[in-house]
């Protein structure tokens, strides 16, 4: 469950004010968030992950309202209940898959089960990448390490920021149906925000910027 | 899954700076450790051989080279003293101990100094073997010359003249080795040790063999000079026998005021009737208390032909000449300091802004600020432990080396560990300048932006 009202961001050094449509999706609902490059996608993104404080407004996510937490609580919120995939770099460069998946689950305080890791790797297809460096991986593996990494912690919502943008045409929907599948298996909001048209047919609930 | 790990997987990940840092930071702790260590042993080695002589008299020249040669038996010595004069002066109220000694001789490069029964309590050292000294002629080894020259109690040797080994100028006397000494880690263990009258008795016997008669000193300077020429003998050693010739020559000539009365009385005096032409190297003086120190010295050095050397007063003008040399290696040492402390600041600033997407992502895991930072630390902490490993051994293996090549199979141990206090300091110093490196790398952590850093990703 996530909930947005007028939400504001303002940037000082640009003398930019963004003001965003209200959300609502209630348990398991997707949306898919579609705007040109330079709009605010990413600042949405960033304040409904709490990784922005908005000027106005406030976002709620399982009935906690994360405008109003202290930075250490929301550091604790963020790690525990909000996973995030990213275009690129999304994982730790110097530590190895595994290593990656037990440091999420490490600093978001969740107990690490290995027979767990495993099966999401072996779901994802990396199980036999498990020991190697974050940089051996091609392109194609790391967004699917992006993605167990979104979701190893059972977080309540997802939130994607152009996961898809460069990717061929067929990863592109391997990737989407990949984040569908495992936010409807840990019961998870998904929020996916693009530029990318290839993937509107894929979701029924878009709101365009 | 550890804040440990990943520092340790950070610091995996770049080897060559992480080596780098650790080399250069060991290099500087093991400078600094090391002149330490040899300042200590050095000053360490000089008091130990001090043992309790508060005072040096012998014939006047440089104090240092008394003290040096007399005490630390490093040095040629600076000529002689009447032996009746140094037992005048022995019987001064102020001295608890007086101890007569007398050396020109060597035997494979050991020194053979003839001196009272008392000489051995100087330094505590004890028979390990055999008997003390008992008459003329005998001797007893110290531990490193037992070991070195493989003599044994009752094996008889041939002294030579002078301080270094030669074939040339040896004495027909033959010497008994009749005890040896057990180890003291002090100068007595590289010296052999006899009576005063095995000294005065070879050089009588040669003055006899060269065809002149025990009380014959009243032969020309020059005729000596030249047969000492024959000789090939070294300067110092022309040096020593014209002063004790020259002595000789006031005693016979009466130019020397002698006390006869106070000669008469004495019963010592009696025993050896030729005891006031008798000559001596030197006497190392212990007082009864510090009145002695403030007024004895200066009595010596200003009514008598004498001179008297303090031999700490000169071993602490010694480490001022040395200190220099110390202190200069110290400098060095603190120089590379501040340079592996920048080269840590730099690798692990570089860390902070090179990896900051990766440290951002640590964030959105959901860890903290102040875990970040102990990252950061732990990765400094890790490359200090490492480096204090490597200085400790290039340290000890470096002065292993250089100990080695100095002593030249001398067995005197001469390192001294580190005060612990000292090591302490050093640690501290290592240890509040990798803070300082620490604390500026990881500012930037308090100042990022993770939606900043996360949006500026492509």
């Amino acid at each position: 469950m996530i909930k947005t009202e007028h939400l504001t961001f303002h940037y000082k050094q640009k003398e930019h004010t963004f003001q965003f449509p209200d959300i609502n999706l209630s348990a398991e609902e997707n949306l898919l968030i579609l705007g040109k490059s330079g709009i605010g996608k990413t600042t949405l993104l960033h304040l409904l992950a709490g990784l922005l404080r908005p000027v106005e407004g406030n976002v709620t996510i399982n009935d906690v309202d994360i405008s109003s937490l202290s930075e250490s609580k929301l550091d604790a919120f963020r790690g525990q209940h909000i996973g995030l995939v990213f275009q690129k770099n999304h994982a730790v460069q110097s530590l190895t898959v595994l290593e990656n998946l037990q440091a999420r689950l490490f600093f978001s305080k969740k107990k690490i089960v290995t027979t767990t890791i495993d099966a999401l790797l072996d779901e994802l297809g990396l199980l036999a990448y498990k020991k190697r460096k974050v940089n051996a991986l091609s392109e194609g593996q790391l967004q699917r390490l992006g993605i167990a990494l979104a979701v190893i912690h059972n977080p309540k919502v997802i939130l994607a920021d152009e996961p898809t943008s460069s990717l061929d045409d067929e990863n592109c929907d391997i990737v989407i149906n990949l984040l569908k599948r495992q936010a409807t298996q840990t019961g998870a909001n998904l929020i996916v925000i693009t530029h990318d048209h290839r993937i509107k047919s894929s979701f029924s609930n878009t709101i365009a910027l | 899954m550890t804040l440990w790990k990943i520092s340790i997987q950070n610091i995996k990940t770049k080897p060559l700076y992480t080596l780098l840092s650790v080399f250069i930071l060991g290099l500087s702790i093991a400078l600094l450790l090391g002149i330490q260590q040899l300042k200590t042993s050095f000053k360490y080695q000089m008091e130990n051989n001090l043992g309790d002589i508060d005072m040096v008299v012998g014939a006047k020249g440089s104090p240092l080279q008394l003290v040096l040669s007399s005490v630390l038996h490093l040095d040629n010595p600076t000529g002689n003293i009447s032996y009746k004069e140094a037992k005048r002066l022995s019987r001064n109220p102020l001295v608890k101990r007086a101890v007569p000694i007398s050396y020109g001789d060597n035997y494979k490069g050991y020194r053979i100094v003839g001196a009272s029964e008392e000489f051995p309590k100087i330094y505590n050292a004890e028979i390990a073997t055999g008997r003390t000294v008992e008459k003329s002629m005998e001797v007893v080894l110290g531990h490193t010359v037992a070991e070195k020259s493989k003599l044994s109690v009752g094996d008889t040797f041939k002294s030579s003249h002078g301080f270094i080994d030669n074939d040339i100028d040896v004495h027909d006397d033959e010497l008994t080795v009749v005890g040896i000494f057990k180890p003291t880690q002090k100068v007595i263990d590289r010296l052999i040790f006899t009576n005063l009258e095995s000294i005065w008795d070879v050089h009588d016997h040669d003055h006899e063999d060269h065809g002149e008669s025990e009380d014959a000193h009243d032969h020309s300077e020059d005729e000596h000079s030249d047969e000492e020429h024959d000789h090939d003998h070294s300067d110092e050693e022309h040096a020593q026998d014209h002063a004790k010739d020259k002595h000789s020559h006031d005693h016979d000539e009466d130019k020397h005021p002698h006390d006869h009365s106070e000669d008469e009385h004495s019963d010592e005096e009696h025993a050896h009737e030729d005891d006031e032409e008798k000559e001596i190297t030197s006497l190392l003086v212990t007082f009864r208390n510090p009145t002695g120190l403030l007024m004895i010295p200066r009595r010596i050095n200003e009514e008598t032909n004498m001179q008297a050397a303090l031999p700490k007063y000169e071993l602490d003008k010694l480490y001022e000449y040395t200190g220099v040399g110390f202190k200069t290696i110290s400098l060095i040492g603190y120089i590379i300091l501040v340079i592996s402390s920048i080269i840590i600041f730099i690798s692990l600033y570089k860390m902070v802004k090179e990896r900051a997407f990766d440290l951002a992502l640590l964030r959105v895991y959901g860890a903290k600020n102040l875990q970040l930072i102990k990252i950061i630390a732990y990765e400094g902490f890790m490359i200090v432990f490492l480096a204090f490993l490597v200085g400790i051994a290039l340290s000890k293996t470096g002065l292993y080396f250089m100990v080695n090549s100095v002593e030249s199979g001398n067995s005197q141990k001469i390192l001294q560990s580190i005060a612990f206090h000292e090591f302490f300091q050093i640690g501290i110093l290592v240890f509040g300048m990798i803070i300082v490196a620490i604390l500026l790398a990881i500012y930037p952590i308090t100042k990022m932006n993770i939606s900043t850093i996360l949006s500026n990703e492509k």
